[in-house]
């Protein structure tokens, strides 16, 4: 027992200090770099991607790139392909937004900043989330590492609860194919008001490589209200936790 | 490596069949169905390293079933009927797997032609009863306590005493095999890695051997040390990460805590070598994507801190009386069960079944370089752990040589743009929870019109649902855990 504790304390403190930085070797999601878009003539980032969240159109003085988070896997190939620099990967992990339409970007076309509309949480301090996987295990796994002590969520005042009665927050994760649908929207009926849902990942926001497929696997929007989407795929731990932590600082829509 | 065809007449399939599967070394790999119209049969045999694959035509929807004599058969052929709506005549226990009451019968998804129609039949789907005095069920799930993917469990009890524990999959079914054939081939290798991402290299290795065993391609022997390299890395951080997730069953939070660090280190050293904790999008048929070869040095840095880091954590989890009582002699599977009914990976090397697909199928660098096979005859959840443990040490010290043995050369042979014309093609890895089977099958465009995935877990739920009869109840969750199934592998 003392040798354990003496082996325990010897390990030092793991948990990162630093909130919301992902290693330099990660690639994550695309985002725009400096560069201008040559346009049409050139479309061989939305020829690569396997999801179709990108489409190029012609703009003036350049090309306008539509690019939807909430369909990308992150598998990189835009960014391998892109000859001009205009798509790079995004290492800021504070990729959460509370609308779907947010979530898809364009290079030219800045979208409104939607912080006007937040309104405050009676999460603040703490709050429950209760998870429901749908999908490949890849979200789960990274809801799950935020819980190790590497990130440690709990620290922000993240729990995971073992029921639905006493959740303040549903974490959904993957596509929800049909035979999902009933019990996650059992699971969301048996949640106290006031209640959150969380899309985790691009599966759960759009269905992403499984949208529109006989097992009617196209995400949570449609079965269940969604108050903030959580894009990647799998999403970087830092960004399950900055995402929590946006539903705890406040909502869109939503009263406390 | 090359998939060989034969054929055999759908009378004659089972007298064929079940001699060569008593025969030693000789495996079923999977029994399917490439488009409702004949009944495939996979044989592996692991004496000369083959794949077989063996067509029996079909006039009818109905065949013999395989399962009296091979019991290994009773899962595919539930999966073949729910997929192909092809229906085994005398199959002991014939139920649907895969598809439940959510679906429509007269959905048929991979048949080629219009099914015929379903004379007002359900999907219902009703558990084993067992009856008798003090006998009660425990339902659990589909949604879980946990962090973990959906699955029905129906545990039939006597007092504290699993009787029978049903399991009902198929809540994770996404129809990946049918939407394999519809995206074109550049683009399939994303979503055969989505189909089960805690073995993403491993899906994405057995994908690409399929696809360059259709185009008859070898890749660059730099490519085989990468893509071994990715394969052991994702070992590594699933074994330490089941070992933690056994330790947290138990109750010994020191050592799952300390776990959850040390995969931490092995999620970054996939991350370095990939650019993804999970190994997204780094294999691809060709070879890999790009050139990590900058990072090898800390990524074997990181193997052999992470080797010296884990002894002590191991040697105070095995040590450990409390553990070891927990774990002896729960959750058996007799060797003769594991061999029935086909059980691979950890789960059938824990069971004295001598089969590692390194050793016998080409994938990375394997079968040239040898791993040791780690063999325990216990059957038991203590079985599992040591046949990780061990697994594990071979697992990093290989990633370490590796590194150090890496050859210079291509990264990614380019090929064509279409698949060949009525080609098909294996691929048979190692993941780490065993053997993973891939298979495709092109039409006379080109198209692949076939896809199918054979994950670890197909042959070893079965092995779970054996283990956990006349165990408590409350050891129920740690005999899962020393499993590791994956739901989603099953599912697809």
């Amino acid at each position: 027992m003392l040798r354990l504790l003496g082996f325990l304390l010897n390990q030092g403190v793991a948990t990162s200090k630093d909130y919301c930085s992902p290693s330099a070797d990660s690639l994550g999601l695309p985002a725009f770099g400096n560069q201008t878009c040559i346009g049409t003539s050139c479309t061989q980032c939305s020829t690569v991607c396997p999801t179709d969240a990108i489409a190029v159109a012609d703009y003036p003085n350049g090309g306008n790139v539509s690019l939807d988070l909430g369909a990308c896997i992150g598998c990189g190939m835009c960014i391998r392909e892109c000859p001009e620099g205009t798509l790079v990967a995004n290492k800021n992990p504070s990729v959460a937004r509370f609308k779907r339409e947010d979530l898809i970007l364009s290079n030219v076309e800045k979208s409104a900043t939607q912080d006007a509309s937040i309104q405050p949480s009676i999460f603040a301090k703490s709050i429950a989330c209760r998870v429901v996987s749908t999908g490949c295990s890849a979200c789960d796994l990274e809801v799950a590492a935020c819980g190790n002590s590497i990130f440690d969520m709990e620290r922000y005042g993240i729990h995971v609860v073992a029921s639905p009665r006493f959740a303040d927050v549903l974490l959904v994760t993957g596509p929800v194919p049909k035979a999902m649908h009933d019990a996650l929207k059992s699971c969301y009926e048996q949640m106290a008001e006031p209640r959150r849902v969380i899309a985790v990942g691009t599966c759960a926001i759009s269905g992403g490589l499984h949208k529109g497929g006989y097992a009617e696997a196209n995400g949570v929007e449609g079965l269940l209200p969604v108050d903030l989407f959580i894009p990647g795929c799998p999403p970087h731990p830092w960004s399950i936790i900055d995402g929590i932590r946006k539903v705890m600082s406040g909502s869109v829509g939503r009263g406390a | 490596m090359k998939l060989e065809r034969d054929s055999v007449k759908l009378e004659e399939r089972i007298d064929t069949l079940r001699p060569l599967l008593h025969q030693t070394g000789n495996r079923l790999g999977l029994i399917s169905s490439i488009d409702g119209k004949q009944l495939i049969s996979l044989l592996l045999n692991t004496a000369e390293n083959r794949a077989v694959c063996w067509e029996s035509p079909l006039q009818t929807n109905r065949y013999h079933s395989l399962a009296p004599v091979i019991s290994q058969a009773h899962w595919f052929e539930r999966t073949l009927w729910d997929m192909f709506g092809l229906e085994p005549e005398n199959h002991p226990r014939l139920k649907h797997n895969l598809l439940h009451e959510a679906y429509s019968i007269d959905l048929i998804p991979l048949l080629a032609e219009e099914p015929v129609s379903s004379n007002g039949k359900s999907r219902e789907y009703s558990p084993m009863a067992v009856k008798g005095d003090g006998i009660y069920e425990i339902p659990v799930g589909p949604i879980h306590a946990g962090i973990i993917e959906p699955g029905h469990f129906r545990f039939s009890c006597l007092g504290e005493v699993i009787f029978n524990l049903e399991i009902r999959l198929g809540y994770v079914h996404r129809g990946v095999e049918k939407r394999m054939c519809e995206l074109p081939w550049g683009k399939m290798r994303f979503l055969a890695e989505a189909a089960a991402s805690d073995s993403a290299a491993a899906y994405a290795l057995a994908h690409s051997i399929a696809v360059e065993s259709c185009f008859d391609v070898a890749v660059s022997y730099k490519a085989d040390f990468l893509r071994t390299i990715s394969l052991e890395v994702e070992r590594i951080a699933m074994h330490i990460n089941d070992l933690g997730g056994m330790a947290g069953d138990i109750g010994f939070l020191a050592i799952s805590s300390t776990m959850g660090r040390l995969r931490g280190v092995a999620l970054s050293m996939a991350e370095q070598l990939t650019g993804s904790r999970l190994q997204r999008g780094f294999i691809c048929p060709g070879g890999v994507v790009f050139d990590p070869s900058e990072k090898l040095p800390s990524i074997k840095a990181s193997a052999n801190w992470l080797r010296k880091e884990l002894k002590p954590v191991i040697s105070f989890f095995m040590s450990n009386e409390v553990v070891r009582d927990r774990m002896e002699n729960v959750g058996k599977v007799s060797p003769r069960l594991a061999a029935d009914f086909g059980l691979v990976g950890p789960a059938g090397r824990a069971s004295d079944q001598k089969y590692d697909a390194r050793h016998h199928f080409v994938h990375g660098v394997y079968p040239r370089v040898r791993v040791p096979i780690a063999m325990e005859v216990g059957g038991d959840v203590l079985s599992r752990a040591k046949v990780r443990i061990a697994e594990l040490e071979s697992s990093l010290f290989l990633v370490e040589q590796l590194i150090d043995g890496l050859p210079e050369g291509e990264t990614c042979i380019r090929l064509p743009d279409a698949l060949p014309n009525n080609a098909s093609g294996i691929g048979i890895v190692e993941s780490h929870r065993g053997e993973l089977i891939h298979l495709i099958f092109t039409d006379s465009q080109g198209q692949c019109c076939r896809y199918a995935i054979k994950d670890a877990s197909v042959n070893n739920w079965t092995g779970l649902a054996i283990a956990v009869r006349n165990n408590l109840v409350s050891d129920f969750p740690l005999c899962n855990k020393s499993f590791g199934l994956s739901y989603s592998g099953h599912d697809l």
